[in-house]
């Protein structure tokens, strides 16, 4: 497999060689330092799948995958991201790059990438997979969390960051009693039992970050 | 060689000096004698003085001068004095020029009144004490004076507070780059090492140490990345406005447990300037919301059109007051403000007590480099 590489930083690029060199089906044919070279290179070197940072000097992040995927559509390109995923994710997979991958994954999970990419798939991590799933949730079959109230909502917020009745009931400008009986509701809606249940479904469900 | 290079100057800007030195004093009466004495009269003053033998010359001129005062006989054949003064202050450049009325004794009081509804600031009878009506023209010239110092003083912070924005913002902006840039990318390239060497460890204390170092790294990065976002959210530069905005309000959610709505149109990359300013002034209004507001709700409203972006930003908390909004202290509201003037915008907040708080923005697009 023909791999080409593109990334501004000497030592992003050394990490990739050694990292892709353990795959001994991979052979990097071609690097480029930013992104109007990347795409010379694309049209002068023959290769089967590429790896781009998506931040680099001149051409780079959507409009450098545009014209990669105007010009060679069927080969897929792997964007390789600084950028967590809930910034930028989405849309580099709807630009058209075979996976998205951030600079601070396990190195197993690149060679992972790589390889399903290479074989015509497309690579989406566990974490971007929830924010893909969140962003087309409007199906029929809300979050529970949907269900609450705006007030309830932020009382369910401050509960799960772990502040008191009587903080919480301060902080609204409500009577403890009434926090009190926010919080029974807010728990009977979300099928939750106590404080702690309630943490662990708004971590579950990115509510709290 | 001071005088020489002094002369050059001047020489090279011959209209700013007499418009600065002296105002401009606009005399109008039909008669061709009376004008000419009160030239004569107040020639002593030394200022720019202008005549108009009509009400429609006396308009012509009111439209590319700003006169300290105008001298408005009442009886004139054609537009009246009256008639003068109500269009000249139609206009939105001499709206607030200072109209004295010149009539003969015989007029009657009535006149006076018509006089003052029109915008005279004061009425003098023909024939006029000279005394009086110089000393009266010379408080207008003062006035004038410091009116245009006061404007200059304003113009002249106006213009450094935007450059100090300008300036703050690239600083951030070039900041933020070689945080998340050169730091992250490091931390990147020194986490591919370490998992390098713990491939080739066969010790379990020493595989142990490596996948702590890797935690570490992680969590450097992750911190990297907060500071340089904190700085300058990386997506206003790549993604545009409307994407800046979108996560913005989704991160105001998971902060403050607030819930955000958003509409937004489509996805759309216009001037840098104008979205930086336009994204600031939202992070403001959202910095208020979860200060002052008690709300359990915001809705956010972004909308393109030809000529201008707006914003439109409405909480369901305790709502602003009058005097709060009025209040010299309200600087980060001033800030919002002094931000969208700088491109010909305008910020309004409105609410009452109980309401909640509605907060309108609009920014001229320019014409996209």
């Amino acid at each position: 497999m023909r791999i080409l590489i593109a990334d501004d930083h000497p030592i992003v690029r050394h990490g990739l060689k050694q990292m892709l060199a353990a795959d001994p089906s991979a052979t990097i044919v071609g690097e480029a330092t930013n992104g109007d070279e990347a795409l010379a290179l694309a049209r002068k070197l023959e290769w089967d799948m590429a790896i781009f940072d998506f931040t680099m000097p001149g051409r780079s992040g959507l409009d450098l995958l545009g014209d990669m995927k105007k010009e060679f559509p069927g080969r897929p390109v792997l964007i390789l991201s600084m950028h967590s995923e809930d910034v930028h994710g989405s849309r580099v997979l709807r630009g058209g790059a075979a996976g998205y991958i951030t600079k601070d994954s396990a190195p197993q999970e690149l060679a992972t990438a790589v390889r399903k990419v290479a074989n015509g798939g497309k690579y989406v991590s566990a974490s971007l997979a929830e924010i893909l799933a969140s962003e087309c949730s409007s199906d029929p079959q809300k979050a529970l969390h949907e269900k609450l109230s705006d007030r309830e909502y932020r009382v369910m917020w401050l509960l799960a960051t772990g502040k008191q009745i009587s903080e919480i009931a301060k902080e609204m400008g409500l009577s403890p009693s009434t926090v009190s009986t926010y919080r029974t509701r807010i728990l009977r809606k979300l099928s939750l039992t106590s404080n702690a249940a309630l943490v662990h479904y708004a971590v579950r469900h990115q509510l709290v970050g | 060689m001071n005088d020489l290079a002094h002369g050059v100057t001047v020489e090279t800007e011959p209209p700013l000096e007499p418009v600065v030195d002296k105002a401009k004093i606009l005399l109008v009466d039909d008669e061709p004698k009376s004008l000419f004495a009160l030239q004569e009269l107040l020639s002593t003053l030394g200022q720019n003085l202008m005549v108009a033998q009509s009400g429609e010359e006396a308009l012509r001129l009111a439209l590319r001068n700003d006169f300290a005062v105008i001298l408005l006989d009442v009886r004139m054949p054609g537009i009246d004095g009256f008639e003068t003064a109500r269009l000249i202050r139609a206009r939105d450049r001499s709206k607030s020029t200072p109209i004295i009325f010149l009539t003969a004794a015989a007029d009657e009081m009535t006149s006076m009144f018509r006089g003052y509804e029109v915008g005279a600031v004061d009425y003098l009878m023909k024939p006029v004490v000279p005394e009086v009506l110089k000393s009266k023209v010379a408080v207008f010239v003062e006035l004038f004076r410091k009116t245009e110092r006061l404007r200059e003083s304003e113009d002249k912070l106006r213009r450094l507070a935007a450059h100090l924005i300008s300036i703050r913002e690239e600083e951030r902006a070039h900041i933020a780059r070689e945080i998340h840039d050169e730091l992250g990318q490091v931390l990147t390239g020194l986490k591919m090492e370490v998992t390098w060497l713990a491939k080739r460890l066969k010790d379990k204390p020493l595989i142990e140490k490596t996948d702590s170092m890797c935690l570490l790294i992680d969590s450097t990065i992750q911190t990297v990345r907060k500071i340089a976002t904190g700085l300058r959210p990386e997506m206003l530069d790549d993604m545009g406005l409307v994407a800046a905005v979108g996560w913005q309000a989704k991160e105001f959610q998971k902060r403050t447990g607030i819930r955000c709505r958003a509409k937004l149109p489509a996805e759309s990359r216009f001037d840098i300037d104008v979205s930086t300013t336009m994204f600031r002034i939202f992070q403001e209004i959202l910095t208020n919301v979860a200060r002052h507001s008690r709300a359990t709700r915001v809705d956010i409203e972004l909308a393109l059109g030809e000529a201008e972006v707006s914003l439109e930003v409405v909480d369901n908390g305790v709502g602003i007051e009058d005097q709060e909004l009025h209040a010299k202290k309200s600087l980060g509201l001033l800030g919002m403000q002094e931000r969208a003037l700088l491109f010909g915008g305008d910020v309004r907040i409105t609410g009452s007590p109980g309401h909640g708080t509605r907060v309108s923005v609009n920014i001229p697009l320019r014409k996209s480099k």
